[in-house]
């Protein structure tokens, strides 16, 4: 194949299609490149769309539109044992009105959705087709080369929406060559099948309402977290794990999901489900100190591809980000057309834009979040600390009880130390 | 309901490409000090046998996740690229 075009863009997942969506919308002829037979195919991830209001532009009643499961009305954080668990629940009716906060989702559903909508406004998808290079003139990015014949593809502006590993933004040099793998995690998640009415009964929801559970202290004191989630007739479990961490650990994430899926109260929720798929993926953790430089001659870098993610513990927000940073992208890029200078000088409008947006705004305001998270006590100790409490509290074995005070002091000596404490609420304070 | 990495076809599907995406120099790895791509791999792709002093990698299930990409601290790659388009893992509803 060998065409030009007013612009490419690298990768049909959330960030590569809101772009395509975007740029086709103005009219320009742009180029949507996928390396799986279909989009979606290569995708995965925990399983909660947050609001997306750069879509809901393109998509007034987005909940109409976008092949969703469950629209998320209980969200909560448990702590979770080896035996026991403790957890905390937010419920509110507002999450059960439209707009709806959130939603379930299967990628391979949606992704192929969106990237049909990209196509229904004028957007060409080039499914199968892996880009292996940048082409380059005069040191300026001025289209692509893809792997299946070595095609070229012209255009004077590429948008790299590649993902999380983002070769193209490494090929422009905009990327560190090598990553920390501090900075990423990587999530390993399993389908599990369940009657409707089922879910429904066990996560008490009723027509199409959902929920979500964050879960700490399920991997076996590796750095990260657990997520369980219900789609309309399924439920995706998993765990999130920062790479260094679970390197370093010698344990495979594997038999963790498998015994975070045993424990006692998860086991319960799981009860007579079908395993109907594995997968895995990386996130790129790092926040707003990971981000690379998202332009250059002739290219600009949006979602995953520039570590727009945002990882807290109490939620996972990439998609979002992701479908933002593009439509951006895209908006930059057809301004670049009107000015018809596609300089990094030109394209750095796009920053701008970002900057502008809740897009860095909030990943400035997560900034300490990673390097809280780096803290070995929330893995096994708090967890371990909150379910003592309540063990104590509840239990009635005939010896009397101990004040609260007393209760939480003794048992903050014994599992954490005060010190330790203190800073722990001062660092969570900071980062949150 | 278990997930055995082994029977990894059951339950993941692919399109396996005859050439391998990835490609390794076993020697690198023989000096290698950690070796924490044999554990992190959510596929089991790396297996190290003591007793051969010998790292066998196997492309076939790989999920193309980009742990091994990440944790190999002395760049024992020399090829790491994604699948030929159309070949490789193939997510159905995850
Ligand atoms: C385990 C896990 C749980 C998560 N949970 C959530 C969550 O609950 N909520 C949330 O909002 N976010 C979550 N995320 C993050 C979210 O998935 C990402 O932030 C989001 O997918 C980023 O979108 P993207 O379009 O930038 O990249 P991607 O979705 O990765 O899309 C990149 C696309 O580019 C294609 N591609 C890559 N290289 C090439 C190439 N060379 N040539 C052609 N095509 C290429 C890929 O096939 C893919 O389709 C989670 C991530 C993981 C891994
Ligand atoms: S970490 Fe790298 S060098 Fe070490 S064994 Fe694994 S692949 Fe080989
Ligand atoms: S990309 Fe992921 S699944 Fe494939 S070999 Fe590397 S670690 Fe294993």
């Amino acid at each position: 194949m060998k065409r030009s075009f007013d612009a490419i863009v690298i990768g049909a997942g959330p960030a590569g299609s809101s772009a395509a969506l975007t740029l086709a919308k103005a009219g320009l002829d742009v180029a949507l490149l996928e390396r799986g037979s279909y989009p979606g195919e290569k995708n995965m991830f925990g399983g909660v769309l947050h609001r997306l209001t750069a879509l809901e532009e393109h998509f007034p009643e987005f909940w109409n539109q976008a092949p969703l499961e469950r629209h998320i009305v209980k969200k909560s954080l448990t702590f979770l044992t080896e035996e026991s668990s403790f957890n905390v629940n937010f419920d509110t009716q507002a999450s059960d009105r439209t707009p709806y906060n959130g939603y379930t989702v299967y990628r391979p559903r949606f992704d192929r959705w969106l990237a049909d909508e990209a196509v229904k406004a004028g957007a060409k998808l080039y499914c199968g087709c892996t880009v292996e290079d940048l082409l380059r003139e005069d040191g300026r990015i001025t289209g692509v080369k893809v792997m299946r014949d070595g095609g070229e593809i012209k255009a004077p502006v590429v948008i790299a929406a590649d993902g999380v590993l983002s070769f193209a933004a490494k090929k422009a040099g905009l990327r560190r060559p090598a990553f920390d793998p501090a900075q990423m995690a990587v999530g390993v998640k399993a389908l599990i099948d369940l009657p409707k009415e089922v879910i429904d009964d066990r996560f008490g929801l009723v027509r199409d309402q959902g929920a979500s559970n964050e879960l700490v202290g399920c991997t076996q004191g590796v750095r990260g977290g657990g997520f369980l989630y219900t789609n309309y007739d399924s439920l995706s479990i998993g765990l999130v794990m920062h790479l260094g961490s679970l390197s370093e650990s010698g344990k495979t994430p594997y038999d963790l999901l498998n015994s975070f899926m045993e424990q006692p109260q998860m086991a319960k929720l799981l009860k007579g489900g079908r395993l109907l798929e594995y997968s895995a993926h990386l996130v790129p953790e790092g926040g707003y100190d990971m981000v690379p430089e998202t332009y250059g001659d002739g290219i600009l870098v949006a979602g995953d591809a520039a570590a727009l993610c945002i990882v807290t513990g109490l939620n996972l927000e990439g998609i979002n980000l992701a479908t933002h940073s593009g439509t951006l992208a895209g908006q930059a890029a057809i301004e670049a057309h009107g000015r018809k200078d596609f300089s990094k000088r030109s394209l750095s409008c796009y920053q701008r834009m970002l900057e502008n947006s809740y897009v860095m705004q909030d990943l400035k305001l997560y900034r300490r979040t990673p390097h809280m998270l780096h803290n070995d006590r929330i893995y096994t100790q708090y967890p371990e600390l909150l379910c003592g409490i309540m063990d104590e509290i509840y239990r009635i074995d005939g010896t009397p009880k101990d004040t609260m005070t007393k209760l939480l002091m003794r048992t903050v000596k014994d599992k954490i130390g005060l010190k330790n404490l203190l800073a722990d609420v001062y660092s969570g304070w900071r980062a949150l | 309901m278990k997930i055995n990495v082994d029977e990894i076809f059951d339950v993941t599907s692919f399109n396996i490409d005859r050439e391998p995406h990835i490609v390794l120099d076993p020697q690198v790895c023989v000096g290698c000090d950690q070796r924490g791509c044999t554990n992190s791999c959510p596929a089991r792709c790396y297996t190290w046998s003591e007793e051969d002093q010998k790292m066998t990698f196997v492309h076939d299930g790989c999920l193309e996740c980009g742990t091994c990409y990440v944790v190999c601290h002395r760049n024992a790659f020399t090829r790491w690229t994604y699948p030929r388009g159309g070949f490789g893992v193939s997510f159905r509803m995850t």
